[in-house]
C-alpha cells in the first residue's frame, strides 16, 4: 500500500459506530496497518472499509464526495477537532503524513442537536438548507438582470464578499463551537450578500429571517470563542459574525414588524 | 422500434435561429403553468438553474439530488471560470468568435446552431449571475475582470479566484432555495434515480431510492429533466467526485434514449499524478496555471536529477517547441496527448515516471512570488497539501486525468432526448462541445441550458403535447418499482467475494489502457471483450454487505458500477466505430506524420448515437445511428495550433 | 415556514443584552476600582469618597441600574448557557488540542460568573451591610470604611478568597470586554486584534487595581 514516497504507518483507530439515529452508538477499535503516508484520511478509511466488507461486516459510513475540499461533505471530528488538526483543511485533504506511527486516532461524527445523526459518521445537515431558503438569496428572477457591468463594486468589497462566500457549508463551525452555534455559517452567507450593492434591498429582512431560522433550528448562541473560524476549512473570519450582530440590531430597530 | 435523430434545428441564418425559434414556439398560458408538474434530477449548475427558472415561471417543480444538500453537486469543484462574449476587455471578442472558437475547439463534431445559441446566451448568464450576487473577480475600478483561459486568444473568462464553479453553483442554489422557500420547488435530497417511467412513449416520472431510509419511491410528472452530469468515473480514477455516475442517464438510455458520442472523453492535462493503489480520485489543478507555468521534461531519458539541477539546455519545453504560436496554451486534448507521448518515450518524471513538470520559476522571477500567490495561491496550497511539496520552490508534477465527458444522451435543439418529455441538460447531454470541450465552457453550457434554454423549450413541449393526467398508481410505476427492487435484491443474492470498488478499479484500468488518451482498433476490440468479462464476473462474484432498507454506500456503489460496466463497453464500441481521430478521441491508426489527429470528414462528420436494443445473457446489442453535421459558418478545416 | 423574529428571544438579541449589561458592569468595576485606589491617598480621602457617593440621591438610581444590569446579565447568561448546552445533547469523547482548541477561560464563563455572583453577595454583606464604624472629619461624621477594610483584609482567609474572586473577575473580563464589543458588531481586520488587546488590558488593570488594595493592607499597612 506504499505511495510514491514509500513510507507507511500503522494507527489505532477508535471510530464511532451507530447504525441509526435511534440506535445505541459506541466506539469500536480498528487497526489501520501499512497505510501510505501519501494517502488521504478518507483513503485510509476506504482501506479499512474494504477489509470490513470482505469480512461481511457493515462498512463505516461517512459523507464524502469531491475529495478536494470544496463540496463540504466531510463531517467527522478527528481527535477532538472537526476536519482534524490542520487549519484551513477539510478531512479529505488531510493526509496521513500528518500522523505519527502508532498514534491513536479517535473519530466521531459532528455532534449537534441541529445535525441529527444518520449513521456512523454521517449526519443530517439540512438545517443549513432551511436557513438559506429562509432568506439567503437575492430575489432576482431569471432574465431580470441588468448588464453585469452596470453596477461597479469596489474591489475590496468584492474580495471580502468572495472571502465570505467561499464557505463550503460543511458545518465544522457548528461542530467546533462549544455551543454548537451556526453563527459563522449564517454570518458568512449574510456578509457575502451584505457587502454587495445587489444585496442591499433585502439586507434587513434577510438578516432577520436567517437569524430567526438559525435559532429555530436549535443551534446555540455565539460566545465569540473563535473555535469556529479555527476549524473552518476556508478560514472564514469572525468579522462576519460581528457584522451580522450589527446588522441584526440595525434591522431590528428599522423593522416595523419585529416584536421585542 | 427504431429511433430517429431529428435535430429540429430552426431554419434561417444562424444569428436568427434562436430568436425566430423563440417566437415560433408555443407558450403555456401563465395561469396554466401551475397545473404542470416537472421533475428535475440533479442540482448542479444545470439542474439548479433549471429548477429555479421553471419555478419562477410558475411550474411546480420536484427536484432530486443524490447529496444531503443540493449545494454539494460536483459543479462546485469547477475551478477556472466561465466564458462569455461580453468583449469587456475590447480585445476583439464577439458572439461569433466565441461560437467559432467553440466549434473549432470541438474539432467540428458539434451542432453549429446549438453552439451559436450558447455563445449568444453566454452574456445573459454573466448578467444573471452578477445580479444574484456571484462575487466575480473585479478590477480596481469596480468592474468585472476577465482572463484568458484554456487556449483562447481573447480574455473572455469571468472567474472567482479558483472557485468559480462554487460561486456559480451557490448562486443557482440560492435562486432555487428561494423557490423552495416559496413552495414552488419541492426538494428531495439524498435520492438516487434508478429508473425512468415511460407511459405511452412519454417520460412521465421516475423511480428513486431514498438513500437514507432505503425506501423506493415513485414520482409522476408531465416532463422529466435530467441534469445528472458526466460519466468520467467509468475510469475509476478521474477528477469527478466520488458519487458522480452514469446511472440516471443509463437507465434512460435503456428506456429508449439514444446515447451520443460516448467515446468523446476529455483528458485534462494538468492534474496531480496518482501516488498509489489506495488512490480514490485525482485532483485537478486549474488549467489557468498554464498561463504562467511552463511545461517541460528532461531531454534525456531517465534523467533522475532533481528538477532544479537540470540546466536549461537539458530541458525540453515541448509544447513551446512543437506549437510555437500557442505554446503552453494549446487545447486540453493536445496538451494531454503530448504529455502522454513524453511519458511513453521514457522521459516522464517523478517516482512513477508518469508525470511532467509545470514550472513557475520563470514567472516567479518575472512577476514576483506575491503576484503568483495572488493568482494561484489556493491552487498552490492545495498542491502542497496533497503532495507535501512546495510548488513555489519545486516545479509541480502534473499528468493528464479524465475530467469531462463530451458524450451523453442525445438531444435535439430543444434539449429533448429521443424519449418525448425527457430533456437532458448540462454535461449529461452531448450537445455543445463536439469532440473536445474548451476550458471555461462547461459552466457556461450548464447555466445556458438551465437558465435560458429549457424555460422556453419545455414550455413548447408542454403546450404542444397531449398529456393525460397520470399519477403514481399507474401500473407503469408499479412495474418500474418492481424492476428496481428486483435488481437491488439481486446484488444481495450474489454472495461473492469481490467488492464493487474492486470491479470498478478493474474496469477503470481497462478503460484507461484501451479507451484512454490514445486508442487503437485492436485495443478497442479487446476492451469490449474484457469489459464484458468483468461484467460477467460482477454478476457472479459481487460481495454485498449492509442493509437494503437503510443507508448503504456499498449498495449505491454496486448499482453505479453495474451501469458503468455496460457503458464502458459502449464507449469502447463507439471508439472502435469512429474510425478517425478528432478532439478527445485519438486513434493511433488515424494520425498525421506529425502525430496530430487526422479527422475523416468524409465519413465521420456526424454524431454517432446508440440505441439500446437489448441484452441476452451477457451480450448487449446496440444500433448505431447518425446525425449528419453540416458546417456552413465555420468551414471545416484542420485544427492547427502551430 | 418563516420563523418568527423577536429580538429578546433571539440568540443575538439576548447576547446583546448580556453584552450591554456586561459592558456597563465593566465600567462600574473600573470606577469602583479607581475609587478604591483612594486608600493610597489617605484614610480620610477614602472615607470621604464613600460618603460623597452615599450622600447623593443619584445613588439610588445607580444602584437600581446596577441591580437591573446584574440581574439581566446573570439571568440571560444562564438562559443562554442552558440553550447552548441543549444544542449539543451528546458531548465529544475527546476535546480539541492545539490551535483548534477552545480556551478554558471561554469554556468556563458560567462558572466564573457564578463565582463572581457569590462573591458580590458576600462582598455586599461584608462591606455595604457589614459592621459600621464612624469617624468625624472637620465636624462631619462619616462611615469609617477604611477601618472595616483594614480589619477584613487582615484575615488571611478572606484575603485569599478575595484574591481568587478577583482573578476570576479578571478572567471573566479578559474574554467579556472584547466579546461584548464583537457582539455589538465592532470588527475590522486591523481593529479586531486591537480589541482583543484592549479587552485583556482592561481586565488586567481592573483586577490588579482591585488586588493592590488588600495586598497593600495585608503586607504593607
Amino acid at each position: 500500500m506504499a505511495g510514491t514516497t514509500g513510507k507507511t504507518l500503522n494507527l489505532k483507530l477508535r471510530i464511532w459506530r451507530q447504525s441509526g439515529p435511534d440506535k445505541e452508538g459506541s466506539f469500536v477499535d480498528y487497526e489501520a496497518k501499512n497505510i501510505s503516508t501519501d494517502a488521504s484520511f478518507l483513503e485510509m478509511l476506504d482501506v479499512i472499509n474494504v477489509e470490513l466488507v470482505k469480512k461481511g461486516e457493515d462498512p463505516i459510513e461517512f459523507d464524502h464526495d469531491c475529495r478536494e475540499g470544496i463540496c463540504g461533505s466531510c463531517s467527522m471530528v478527528i481527535n477532538g477537532s472537526p476536519h482534524g488538526p490542520d487549519r484551513g483543511t477539510a478531512t479529505c485533504q488531510l493526509h496521513m503524513r500528518r500522523f505519527q506511527d502508532g498514534q491513536t486516532v479517535v473519530v466521531e461524527p459532528f455532534r449537534a442537536k441541529a445535525f441529527p445523526l444518520v449513521k456512523d459518521l454521517a449526519v443530517d445537515r439540512s438545517s443549513f438548507d432551511r436557513i438559506i431558503q429562509s432568506g439567503g438569496y437575492i430575489s432576482v428572477n431569471t432574465g431580470n438582470a441588468p448588464d453585469a457591468n452596470s453596477l461597479p463594486v469596489p474591489k475590496e468589497n468584492a474580495d471580502m464578499a468572495f472571502a465570505a462566500a467561499t464557505c463550503i457549508g460543511c458545518g465544522a463551525c457548528v461542530a467546533a463551537c462549544k455551543n454548537a452555534s451556526a453563527s459563522l455559517f449564517v454570518s458568512a452567507k449574510l456578509a457575502h450578500l451584505a457587502l454587495l450593492p445587489q444585496g442591499q434591498a433585502e439586507r434587513d429582512q434577510r438578516t432577520l429571517k436567517m437569524v430567526a431560522q438559525m435559532d429555530e433550528e436549535g443551534f446555540g448562541a455565539c460566545t465569540n470563542t473563535g473555535a469556529c473560524s479555527a476549524a473552518c476549512p476556508k478560514e472564514i473570519s469572525l468579522e462576519n459574525i460581528a457584522r451580522m450582530n450589527r446588522d441584526y440590531a440595525k434591522a431590528t430597530l428599522k423593522d416595523r414588524k419585529t416584536s421585542v | 422500434m427504431s429511433i430517429k435523430l431529428e435535430s429540429n434545428t430552426p431554419e434561417g441564418p444562424i444569428e436568427q435561429k434562436w430568436d425566430s425559434h423563440r417566437f415560433s414556439m408555443k407558450l403555456v398560458n401563465p395561469a396554466n403553468k401551475r397545473k404542470y408538474q416537472v421533475i428535475v434530477v440533479g442540482t448542479g449548475l444545470a439542474g439548479a438553474s433549471a429548477s429555479a427558472s421553471l419555478a419562477e415561471l410558475g411550474y411546480n417543480v420536484k427536484t432530486f439530488c443524490i447529496h444531503d444538500t443540493p449545494r454539494r453537486a460536483h459543479s462546485i469543484a469547477a475551478q477556472g471560470g466561465i466564458n462569455a462574449a461580453k468583449n469587456y476587455p475590447n480585445d476583439g471578442d464577439s458572439i461569433f468568435r466565441l461560437f467559432y472558437d467553440t466549434v473549432k475547439g470541438g474539432d467540428f463534431r458539434a451542432r453549429e446552431a446549438n453552439v451559436y445559441r450558447l455563445a449568444q446566451i453566454s452574456n445573459l448568464i454573466i448578467d444573471q449571475c452578477v445580479a444574484q450576487g456571484v462575487p466575480f473577480a473585479r478590477e480596481y475600478g469596480g468592474l468585472l475582470d476577465n482572463r484568458s483561459f484554456g487556449g483562447a486568444q481573447v480574455s473572455r473568462t469571468f472567474y472567482a479566484r479558483g472557485q468559480t464553479g462554487q460561486q456559480l453553483l451557490l448562486g443557482a442554489y440560492s435562486a432555487m432555495m428561494r423557490q423552495v422557500g416559496l413552495g414552488k420547488v419541492k426538494l428531495f435530497p439524498r435520492r438516487e434515480m434508478l429508473d425512468l417511467v415511460v407511459v405511452n412513449g412519454q417520460a412521465r416520472g421516475i423511480t428513486v431510492r431514498n438513500l437514507t431510509t432505503g425506501e423506493i419511491e415513485s414520482h409522476a410528472a408531465d416532463a422529466v429533466l435530467l441534469a445528472t452530469g458526466g460519466y468520467g468515473n467509468v475510469y475509476f480514477l478521474s477528477t469527478n467526485a466520488m458519487k458522480s455516475n452514469v446511472t440516471a442517464a443509463w437507465r434512460c438510455h435503456k428506456k429508449g434514449a439514444a446515447f451520443a458520442n460516448p467515446c468523446f472523453t476529455q483528458i485534462h492535462p494538468t492534474c496531480i499524478p496518482r501516488s498509489g493503489d489506495y488512490q480514490s480520485k485525482l485532483t485537478l489543478m486549474s488549467e489557468s496555471l498554464r498561463n504562467d507555468g511552463r511545461v517541460w521534461v528532461p531531454k534525456n531519458k531517465g534523467d533522475s536529477r532533481p528538477p532544479q539541477q537540470i540546466p536549461e539546455e537539458d530541458r525540453d519545453y515541448y509544447l513551446e517547441r512543437i506549437y510555437p504560436s500557442f505554446g503552453n496554451l494549446v487545447p486540453r486534448d493536445v496538451a494531454s496527448r503530448q504529455a502522454k507521448f513524453r511519458v511513453d518515450e521514457g522521459r516522464g518524471v517523478g517516482p512513477t515516471g508518469e508525470a511532467v513538470y509545470l514550472d513557475f520559476a520563470d514567472s516567479i522571477r518575472r512577476l514576483g512570488q506575491k503576484a503568483i500567490e495572488a493568482k494561484y495561491g489556493n491552487l498552490f496550497q492545495m498542491y502542497e497539501k496533497i503532495t507535501g511539496e512546495n510548488p513555489y520552490e519545486v516545479p509541480m508534477r502534473i499528468f493528464p486525468a479524465v475530467h469531462y465527458t463530451m458524450g451523453g444522451l442525445w438531444v435535439d435543439y430543444n434539449l429533448q432526448s429521443t424519449i418525448p418529455g425527457l430533456h437532458v441538460l448540462g454535461e449529461a447531454n452531448f450537445s455543445d462541445h463536439g469532440a473536445n470541450r474548451l476550458g471555461a465552457s462547461a459552466l457556461m453550457q450548464g447555466l445556458a441550458d438551465g437558465y435560458f434554454v429549457i424555460p422556453y423549450t419545455l414550455g413548447n413541449y408542454l403546450a404542444s403535447q397531449d398529456l393525460p393526467k397520470i399519477d403514481t398508481d399507474h401500473s407503469a410505476f408499479q412495474e418500474s418499482q418492481n424492476q428496481v427492487r428486483a435488481r437491488l435484491d439481486q446484488f444481495f443474492s450474489i454472495n461473492g467475494s469481490k467488492t464493487a470498488d474492486e470491479f470498478h478499479r478493474e474496469l477503470g484500468q481497462l478503460m484507461w489502457e484501451y479507451v484512454g488518451m490514445s486508442r487503437t482498433a485492436e485495443g478497442l476490440t479487446q476492451a469490449q471483450e474484457k469489459i464484458a468479462k468483468v461484467r460477467e464476473e460482477f454478476w457472479q462474484n459481487l460481495k454485498m454487505t449492509g442493509q437494503k432498507d437503510y443507508r448503504n454506500d456499498e449498495l449505491e456503489k454496486a448499482g453505479r458500477v453495474a451501469d458503468f460496466l455496460e457503458l464502458g463497453e459502449l464507449m469502447a464500441k463507439d471508439g472502435f466505430d469512429r474510425k478517425e481521430s478528432c478532439g478527445g478521441h485519438f486513434r493511433e491508426d488515424y494520425q498525421t506524420p506529425e502525430n496530430e489527429a487526422l479527422r475523416d470528414d468524409q465519413n465521420f462528420c456526424h454524431v454517432g448515437a446508440y440505441e439500446y436494443l437489448g441484452q441476452e445473457n451477457n451480450k448487449i446489442t446496440w444500433q448505431r445511428h447518425h446525425e449528419e453535421l453540416s458546417f456552413e459558418y465555420v468551414k471545416l478545416s484542420t485544427r492547427s495550433y502551430k | 415556514m418563516t420563523a418568527k423574529t423577536s429580538y429578546l428571544t433571539s440568540t443575538i438579541g439576548q447576547k446583546q443584552v448580556v453584552a450591554l449589561s456586561g459592558l456597563s458592569l465593566s465600567l462600574f468595576v473600573l470606577a469602583h476600582m479607581m475609587g478604591n485606589l483612594l486608600i493610597f491617598v489617605s484614610p480620610q480621602a477614602y472615607n470621604m469618597y464613600g460618603h460623597a457617593l452615599v450622600s447623593t440621591p443619584l445613588i439610588y438610581v445607580a444602584e437600581a441600574g446596577l441591580v437591573l444590569f446584574f440581574a439581566l446579565h446573570v439571568f440571560l447568561a444562564i438562559r443562554l448557557t442552558w440553550l447552548n448546552r441543549g444544542a449539543r445533547p451528546q458531548a465529544y469523547a475527546v476535546s480539541a488540542k492545539g490551535e483548534k482548541a477552545t480556551h478554558f477561560v471561554q469554556k468556563t464563563l458560567l462558572a466564573q460568573g457564578l463565582v463572581i455572583l457569590v462573591f458580590v453577595i458576600l462582598h455586599l454583606i461584608t462591606f455595604k451591610y457589614g459592621k459600621v464604624y464612624w469617624v468625624t472629619y472637620d465636624g462631619v461624621t462619616v462611615r469609617d470604611l477604611h477601618r472595616l477594610i483594614i480589619e477584613v483584609f487582615s484575615q488571611p482567609g478572606y484575603l485569599t478568597w478575595y484574591l481568587v474572586a478577583l482573578v476570576v473577575l479578571g478572567l471573566h473580563l479578559s474574554h467579556g470586554v472584547s466579546s461584548a464589543l464583537q457582539t455589538f458588531g465592532a470588527a475590522h481586520p486591523q481593529l479586531t486584534p486591537l480589541l482583543k488587546k484592549i479587552g485583556l488590558g482592561y481586565a488586567l488593570i481592573v483586577s490588579l487595581g482591585f488586588i493592590s488594595l488588600p495586598i497593600y493592607v495585608y503586607f504593607i499597612y
